[in-house]
C-alpha cells in the first residue's frame, strides 16, 4: 500500500487529529479536532465552532497547518501507523449557520449520536454556528507502528 | 504547573514545532518528566527546533462509536535538542478537562470569542453577520415558553375552585389562560432584557435549562430592542384579552388583579423596584402566581371572590415561588456579584434547605387545612401524591448544592413536583364538581 492510501485509511478512521497552526505572534498552537476526510474531493475537513474561532482567525492569516493523527486506541484499524500531515487550509464560512451540514454524513462515522445533538441546537445555539476548515494536504509524513527512531515514509503532492 | 500535570492521565502526547517550509509539523512520542521539564523523543529524520509546543490529549472511545471523557493540554515553551531526545521547557500552559470543566461551561465562558468572531465577520464581509435559530425554535428559547405550566396550574386551580361550586364557561377559561400565558410570557422577556441590562444574566457562566435566563440576549439572536418589543407585545395582547373580559365580567375587580398582576410581573425586575433585586421576587412570584391568577381566573368565571379559590391559591402561590427559589441556587454567586440579592444569596446552603423544606410542607398542610374545614373536596388530597418526589427532590437539592450541572435533575424534578401540585388540586376540584354533576 503506498503513503497516500494508506494516510486516507487513517484520516478515515482516527477519531481525534492534532491539528497545529502558526499564531500570530509566530508559536504554534495545537489543538485536538476530529477530522473528516472526503475521498472524493482528496480533501481533510474540520468544522470548528464560533465558540473556539480564534484558530479560524489564525489559519485565515496563516493557512500553513499541520495535522497529526496518532494515539493507537484513537486509529480504528488492525495496524497502527501514525500520520503527519501538511497543507494548506481554507477557512470556509459564507454559511455559519448550515454550510457544514454536507460534513454530517462523515461525521456521522466518527460520531454516531452527532445528529441527535444537531437536533437540540436550540440548547447550544453558538456552538452550532461553525466554520469549516478545509485542507489541501501537501507533504505527509508516515511513521509505520508509530516508530518514530525509522525514518517516515514520505509522500510530496 | 507542568509538575502538577500527571502524563499518565494522557493517553496521547504530540510535539509540534515549525518547519523550515513554515508548515508545522508534529510527531507523537513517549515522555517522562524530570525537574519540572518534559523529555521526549527526537525522532529520525526531522529536526526539531527551540521554540515548541506540546499537546497531552486524551479521549475514551465508546464501544458503540463516538469517544467521552475529554481532556487536552497545551505547553508552549523552549526546547534543548540533544542527541536523541528533547528536553521542553514549559513557559506556557492551557487546556480543557471535561471532567472538571463541563462542556456547557466551557461552551458558555467562550460566548465573546463567538462574539468578537461574527464582528469581526460582519466587518469584513461589510454586511452584518449574525448567529441564528429557526423562529419556532427561537420563540420557544426566548420566551422560555415550557415555564407556561406555571400559569397553567393556577388558571386551572382557579377555574377548577369555580367548577366546584357550580359556575364553568369554557370560552372564558380559553381567554383567561390565553391572556394570562402572554401576561407571564411578557414577564420572562421583560426580565430577560432587565437582567441583560443590569448585568445578571451576562456574568452567569453556567446557565442550565432552567436557570440564568434565555440567553437570547447574551448570543445576540435577538437584541434587547427587539426582546423589549416582543414583551411589549405580549403585554399589549395580554391586556386586552383582560381588558375584554373585564367589560364582560365585572370591570373594577378584573382591572384590579389584573393590573395589580402586570405590575408585578415589570417591577419583578424592572427599575426602579426591581423586586428580585432585592430579595421580594420570590414573594412577589408567590403573590402573582397564587391569590392573583387564581383569583382572578376564579371572578372571571363566578363574578365573586370566594374563600375556596383564595386558600386554594396559598399552596399553589407557595409552590410557583419554590420553582423561582430552588432555581436561584445555581444562579446565586453570579446573582450575588450582579448585586441581585434574592433571598438564596442572603441565606446560608443549610438556611436554604431548612426554608425549602418549611414551604414545601406549609404547601401540603395548606392543602390539607381547606379539605378539613369544608372548602375544599376531598379529592383535593390527591396533590399528596406529589410528597415522595417532593421529599427525593429536598434530597436531590442538598446532594447537587452549588454544582449548576449536576443540580439539573434536582430543578427538574422540582418543577414537576410544583406544576404536578397546580394540576392535581385542580383535577381535585373538576373531579368533585363533575361528581356532583353525575350525582
Amino acid at each position: 500500500m503506498d503513503v497516500f492510501t494508506a494516510a486516507e485509511e487513517i484520516m478515515e478512521n482516527a477519531l481525534v487529529s492534532v491539528l497545529s497552526y502558526r499564531t500570530q505572534s509566530g508559536r504554534i498552537s495545537s489543538h485536538p479536532m476530529l477530522p473528516l476526510y472526503s475521498r472524493e474531493r482528496k480533501k481533510l475537513y474540520m468544522t470548528s465552532s464560533i465558540l473556539f474561532s480564534k484558530k479560524a482567525e489564525h489559519i485565515k492569516k496563516n493557512p500553513k497547518v499541520g495535522v497529526l493523527f496518532s494515539g493507537r486506541q484513537f486509529i480504528k484499524l488492525p495496524s497502527y501507523s501514525a500520520l503527519h500531515l501538511k497543507g494548506d487550509a481554507r477557512v470556509i464560512e459564507d454559511d455559519l449557520h448550515d454550510g457544514w451540514s454536507w460534513l454530517v454524513e462523515l461525521w456521522r462515522k466518527k460520531e454516531p449520536y452527532i445528529e441527535s445533538f444537531i437536533k437540540q441546537r436550540v440548547a447550544l445555539p453558538l456552538f452550532w454556528e461553525r466554520v469549516i476548515i478545509e485542507i489541501t494536504p501537501r507533504e505527509m509524513l508516515l511513521w509505520k507502528n508509530g516508530v518514530l527512531r525509522n525514518e517516515p515514509l514520505r509522500w510530496k503532492a | 504547573m507542568t509538575t502538577e500535570i500527571s502524563l499518565e492521565e494522557y493517553s496521547d502526547i504530540v510535539v509540534s514545532y515549525l518547519d523550515d517550509d513554515g508548515y508545522p509539523v508534529s510527531y507523537s512520542t513517549t515522555a517522562r518528566m524530570e525537574d519540572g521539564k518534559l523529555v521526549v523523543e527526537k525522532p529520525a529524520g526531522l529536526n526539531p527546533k527551540k521554540q515548541m509546543t506540546v499537546v497531552l490529549n486524551h479521549i475514551t472511545p465508546l464501544p458503540t462509536g463516538g469517544y467521552t471523557d475529554r481532556r487536552y493540554v497545551t505547553m508552549i515553551g523552549e526546547a534543548e535538542i540533544r542527541d536523541d531526545t528533547v528536553v521542553f521547557k514549559p513557559a506556557k500552559t492551557y487546556g480543557w478537562n471535561e471532567k472538571t470543566k463541563p462542556f456547557f461551561q466551557y461552551c458558555e465562558e467562550n460566548v465573546p470569542q463567538a462574539k468578537q468572531y461574527l464582528s469581526n465577520l460582519s466587518k469584513a464581509l461589510g454586511r452584518e453577520i449574525k448567529a441564528r435559530l429557526p423562529t419556532s425554535q427561537l420563540l420557544f428559547r426566548a420566551t422560555r415558553f415550557p415555564f407556561l405550566t406555571a400559569t397553567a396550574g393556577p388558571v386551572l386551580v382557579g377555574v377548577g375552585s369555580a367548577a366546584y361550586l357550580g359556575f364553568f364557561d369554557p370560552i372564558l377559561f380559553l381567554l383567561t389562560i390565553i391572556g394570562a400565558s402572554l401576561i407571564h410570557l411578557a414577564l420572562n422577556m421583560t426580565n430577560d432584557y432587565f437582567d441583560a441590562k443590569l448585568g445578571a444574566d451576562e456574568a452567569n457562566i453556567t446557565p442550565t435549562p432552567f436557570s440564568g435566563g434565555s440567553r437570547i440576549i447574551q448570543y445576540g439572536l435577538l437584541t434587547p430592542k427587539q426582546v423589549a418589543g416582543m414583551a411589549t407585545l405580549f403585554y399589549v395582547v395580554g391586556i386586552v384579552i383582560g381588558l375584554y373580559l373585564a367589560i364582560q365580567r365585572g370591570l373594577v375587580p378584573i382591572l384590579a388583579v389584573m393590573g395589580l398582576g402586570v405590575f408585578i410581573s415589570y417591577a419583578y425586575t424592572a427599575p426602579p423596584f426591581k423586586l428580585a433585586y432585592r430579595g421580594l421576587g420570590e414573594i412577589a412570584v408567590g403573590i402573582g402566581f397564587g391569590p392573583i391568577v387564581v383569583l382572578g381566573s376564579h371572578y372571571v368565571q363566578t363574578q365573586f371572590f370566594s374563600i375556596e379559590a383564595l386558600l386554594a391559591s396559598i399552596p399553589v402561590g407557595i409552590m410557583i415561588a419554590l420553582i423561582l427559589y430552588v432555581n436561584e441556587i445555581p444562579d446565586s454567586p453570579y446573582d450575588a456579584a450582579a448585586g441581585k440579592r434574592t433571598l438564596v444569596t442572603r441565606l446560608s446552603k443549610e438556611s436554604v434547605i431548612k426554608l425549602y423544606k418549611a414551604l414545601l410542607t406549609a404547601s401540603y398542610v395548606s392543602v390539607v387545612i381547606p379539605v378539613v374545614l369544608g372548602f375544599s373536596p376531598p379529592t383535593a388530597l390527591m396533590v399528596l401524591l406529589t410528597i415522595p418526589k417532593a421529599v427525593k427532590t429536598v434530597k436531590l437539592v442538598r446532594e447537587t448544592y452549588g454544582s449548576p450541572y449536576l443540580m439539573i435533575p434536582a430543578l427538574a424534578s422540582n418543577v414537576q413536583v410544583a406544576t404536578n401540585t397546580g394540576f392535581l388540586l385542580a383535577a381535585g376540584f373538576f373531579l368533585w364538581a363533575a361528581i356532583n354533576f353525575l350525582l
